[in-house]
């Protein structure tokens, strides 16, 4: 699955992918987006990585960090979760509103929650695809010297 | 902010703080960890005298106000009293941590865990509501596992730690149900409101709710039958037995009873329990400590006597009573926390803590020679010390009553704990004779000092041994502290004077007999060690847990035989076919003809018939598909004619998420079965592939008419407007959807990347197991195996990977 062609289109197509995701992200408190669905297409970036470089690669590069991000993206949640206390209660919102020029921008507790979603998302759905999709790259070498001493 | 979320912070903030600094091995570092610990006690001392007045410090943060939930706590003697061992204790600890762990890399990651369990434990202490008492609970729960399962590689302490967590968070969730019912039945959460409730005790749903609450207790606390996890959380590392399973948690639940004593302890259901477990376990512990050798087993069975002799004397309501459940909490934190401190010192001294092997240790280790003795004279209650003080309170309450016409229990309560006396006596004097005086050691190889400790290694035991030996001599000044919780669990004020002596009273001669039988005891200790190790191992509370266990797991892998032993395809038709039944009941009990109608005639577009049309060609072509990768292929195009439908009715959101879960699924199947050869699919009997059909044409209809009733009815109010109006103004976006998914439905949220954390969790641990590398090399050369028309199924898998993920990998028969 290493395919030159794939490589291409991964070398080209995934930064794109992941810049997409950041605008879903962003304008996700409005329009049609959001923390879910820019992890879902994080995901997807990765998945075209792995696609193009093999599973075997992605893993060394980035299997340690996947159980991370799911912890660091639930404590992102809670923890936006628990700045509502400020304002009355668990979960109660805080919005800031400021303006850059004329345009104006929000920041708020709920981007904040939605980020930990995006990181929880991205880190479950990548730990699935690499643990799933190593079936026989791992088990190759195992493989052939049982049949060796078979034969 | 008040005072009291300052102390919980600066404790909780610690941890994390001490982590990052890297501990080093030199006394500033020591002195910084002991700093948040001792400003947080010495606060609570200056708080003592105003409390023993009845002031009292409330403060409460609201939580979740429309659903009427808080964090609330109070500082009341009783909170203070506990809070003051909590951070008393745990300076000596923290400091005590810096010389323990010398150079090891994990240290900063102990005091972590340490200070965590501070903060849920003095959370616990201080909470004045039942749902914060609860989760701060369970967190000294948690805290505790990590720290017995400190040692990673250590089998026997991590299954020592699951059993402690397993036994101490089902009775943990069991006084949940009782803090809930209580709460419920009572109109209120507050403790202090629930305990000043006239008629508590009269409630209907008390009796269940008490005993739900003694579970709690009980199996926190170490009473029998559930003691025997404390032993088994002896594999932690010495710091955190002196400090959770001797000092501070396992008094959780004697704190929650002596907290219910002044609402619930006028009632018969609670005076036997109480008084029944307690005896039972404060003599079975004391008997049991003279089986072993390992100074921290032998201190752990006395901590689970001295657990015993507080629940035992909680039954009582009254003054006497209370007063010696305090002195003895408070004595018991003295003696108990330096000795375990001490055989930690020894342990690391010498290499071993087995008493076979130690001798004469009073050369080499002097000043730990005389923590072990001053500690054992408190515990043996040889005055002037707590120990004294607290076995007189003990024997004097007893007496009492047998002489005030509760002859029965007055009596036996009397031989019980001079019992206990006795034997705790003897194991501590047998403890002592072996590691530091006498000259040779039993039978082996004698161990050898290798590393004296420094003088400030041994310092926090001894300052605790000195206060817990000689403090008592002032109790005519210092009597506060005791009295003042004591009077909170009597209920009323208790105005008597505690002295060291009242003369030759019956209970000081007998006091006095206790010592020279424990000394007996001692001399004859190897007899006795040897005939109660004859006692049948099934008597042991760990082979019954053990049991009870297994028995758990058999009937796990049973079910998950039947239930999901076989290939994937009957599995998917059971779980569609129950929803379907499910569904389709709930859909005819609604009366059609009483809904409204709601209008809409609109025929579908050209476009929509268009998608219609693939959609129904794709899950054809799926169906009929010769190689699996084409009808991975299908499937997707199936999924993104249903996207297009989401397009149309302008759910953009849905569609998105829809196509992204749809390429994943894609790029997923691929992964998995790209390389799966050969790559032709098995076509079944005919007989089956009817069912399935069956089963996927019931699915169809079902979901059409779902979404026809659904369309055509009104089938209840629509939540609709509320959310279209309420998303802008509340929730400050613009996109109804996201607003309800992190905002207006936040908890719904929080919950569900939960169970993704979970997920991801759980398919990590199975994927990895080693049980499924083996399946997946004997799956493998199934399909390497040149087969005709028809690949056998791999034989069934046995024995099971936790999940089933088998069902999944299992690609012979699809």
């Amino acid at each position: 699955m290493t395919e030159i062609y794939l490589r291409l289109v991964d070398l080209i197509l995934t930064p794109i992918i992941v810049v997409m995701a950041a605008v879903f992200f962003l304008r996700g408190h409005d329009n049609p987006g959001g923390g879910f669905i820019a992890g879902l297409t994080i995901a997807a970036a990765i998945a075209l990585h792995i696609l193009a470089r093999g599973a075997t690669d992605v893993r060394q590069r980035i299997s340690r960090y996947l159980l991370p991000l799911v912890g660091v993206g639930l404590l992102t949640a809670v923890s936006a979760a628990l700045l509502g206390l400020y304002n009355g209660g668990f979960f109660k919102g805080i919005w800031l509103k400021f303006y850059i020029g004329t345009v104006q921008i929000k920041v708020g507790t709920p981007q904040l929650f939605d980020f930990g979603v995006m990181l929880v998302v991205v880190g479950m759905t990548i730990t699935y695809l690499l643990n799933l999709s190593e079936i026989d790259e791992d088990e190759k070498p195992a493989d052939a010297a049982a049949e060796a001493k078979h034969r | 902010m008040s005072t009291l979320w300052i102390s919980l912070l600066i404790i909780a903030i610690s941890g994390p703080v001490l982590w990052l600094l890297k501990p080093q091995r030199s006394h500033w570092f020591a002195l910084l960890a002991a700093l948040p610990p001792a400003l947080v006690t010495g606060w609570q001392l200056l708080q003592l005298a105003p409390a023993a007045q009845g002031q009292q410090l409330f403060v409460s943060l609201p939580w979740a106000p429309s659903l009427g939930l808080e964090i609330s706590l109070r500082l009341d003697s009783l909170a203070i009293f506990f809070g003051l061992i909590v951070t008393g204790i745990g300076t000596c600890i923290a400091f005590y941590t810096n010389y323990y762990f010398e150079d090891d890399p994990r240290q900063g990651f102990f005091y972590l865990l340490l200070f965590s369990f501070m903060a849920s434990m003095l959370g616990l202490v201080w909470a004045n509501d039942l749902l914060s008492l609860f989760v701060f609970w369970e967190g000294t729960s948690i805290t505790s596992y990590l720290l017995i399962a400190f040692k990673t590689g250590d089998k026997s302490a991590v299954e020592g730690a699951r059993r402690a967590l397993i036994v101490t968070t089902a009775g943990g969730l069991a006084m949940l149900a009782g803090l809930l019912l209580l709460g419920q039945a009572a109109g209120t959460f507050r403790i202090d409101e629930l305990l000043a409730q006239p008629h508590l005790t009269a409630l209907p749903v008390f009796p269940v709710a008490l005993t739900l609450l003694l579970l709690g207790a009980f199996t926190k606390s170490a009473q029998w039958p559930f003691h025997f996890w404390l032993p088994g959380a002896m594999a932690a590392p010495t710091p955190a037995s002196a400090y959770l399973h001797s000092a501070t948690m396992v008094k959780a639940g004697i704190y929650l009873l002596a907290r219910m004593q002044p609402g619930m302890g006028d009632s018969p259901l609670w005076f036997w329990p109480v008084l029944m477990i307690g005896t039972i376990t404060m003599v079975l512990g004391a008997v049991s400590a003279l089986r072993y050798t390992d100074m921290k087993a032998i201190l752990a069975y006395t901590t689970i006597s001295a657990l015993g002799t507080m629940t035992m004397l909680l039954a009582f309501p009254g003054e006497e009573a209370a007063l010696a459940v305090t002195v003895t909490i408070l004595a018991h934190a003295l003696y108990k926390a330096p000795l375990f401190l001490m055989a930690g010192i020894v342990d690391h001294a010498m290499g071993t803590r087995d008493l076979r092997a130690l001798a004469g240790l009073w050369r080499g280790l002097p000043w730990v020679a005389a923590v072990a003795l001053l500690g054992a004279l408190s515990m043996a209650g040889v005055p002037p010390t707590w120990g004294f003080l607290a076995k007189e309170l003990l024997l004097e309450e007893f007496y009492h009553l047998a002489t005030h016409n509760e002859q029965i229990v007055g009596g036996l309560g009397f031989a019980a704990a001079v019992v206990m006396a006795v034997f705790s006596a003897g194991a501590i004097f047998g403890l002592v004779w072996e590691a530091f005086l006498r000259r040779r050691a039993d039978d082996r190889e004698p161990a050898h000092l290798h590393h004296a400790p420094s003088f400030w290694f041994v310092a926090p035991a001894l300052l605790l041994t000195l206060i817990g030996a000689f403090t008592a001599l002032f109790i005519g000044q210092i009597q506060t502290i005791v009295t003042a919780p004591a009077a909170v669990i009597a209920g009323a004020p208790i105005d008597v004077t505690i002295k060291l002596w009242y003369g030759w009273t019956p209970v000081l001669i007998t006091s006095l007999a206790i010592l020279a039988v424990g000394l007996a005891i001692a001399g004859s200790r190897r007899f006795l060690r040897n005939t109660l190790n004859r006692a049948p191992a099934r008597l042991n509370g760990v082979y019954v847990y053990d049991a009870i266990i297994d028995a758990i797991y058999g009937f796990a892998y049973r079910l998950t035989r039947i239930v999901q032993g076989g290939p994937m395809a009957p599995q998917i038709s059971v779980t569609l076919l129950a929803g379907v039944l499910v569904l389709a009941y709930a859909l005819l009990q609604v009366d059609v003809s009483k809904l409204g109608m709601l209008e809409s005639n609109e025929l579908p577009l050209a476009p929509e018939f268009l998608i219609f049309v693939v959609a129904i060609v794709a899950a054809v072509t799926t169906v009929r598909a010769r190689s699996r990768l084409s009808a991975i292929i299908s499937l997707g195009v199936v999924g993104v004619a249903v996207t297009l439908f989401y397009v149309f009715y302008s759910a953009p959101d849905l569609a998105l998420t829809q196509l992204l879960i749809e390429v994943l699924t894609v790029i997923l199947l691929i992964l998995v079965f790209f390389r799966v050869k050969p790559d032709t699919r098995v076509f079944e009997p005919n007989r089956r592939r009817y069912l399935r059909f069956g089963v996927a044409i019931a699915m169809g209809l079902f979901g059409a008419g779902v979404v026809l009733v659904n369309h055509f009815f009104q089938v209840g109010p629509s939540i609709n407007p509320y959310f279209l109006a309420n998303a802008l103004p509340i929730g400050q976006g613009g996109n109804v959807v996201n607003v309800i998914l992190v905002d207006i439905r936040g908890y719904d949220t929080l919950g569900e990347i939960t169970v993704l954390a979970l997920a991801a969790l759980g398919g990590f641990a199975v994927l990895r197991s080693p049980k499924l590398h083996a399946l997946r090399r004997r799956i493998n050369r199934l399909r390497r195996r040149p087969a005709g028309d028809f690949q056998p199924a791999p034989p069934p898998l046995s024995p099971p990977s936790i999940g089933g993920p088998g069902g999944h990998l299992e690609v012979g028969n699809d």
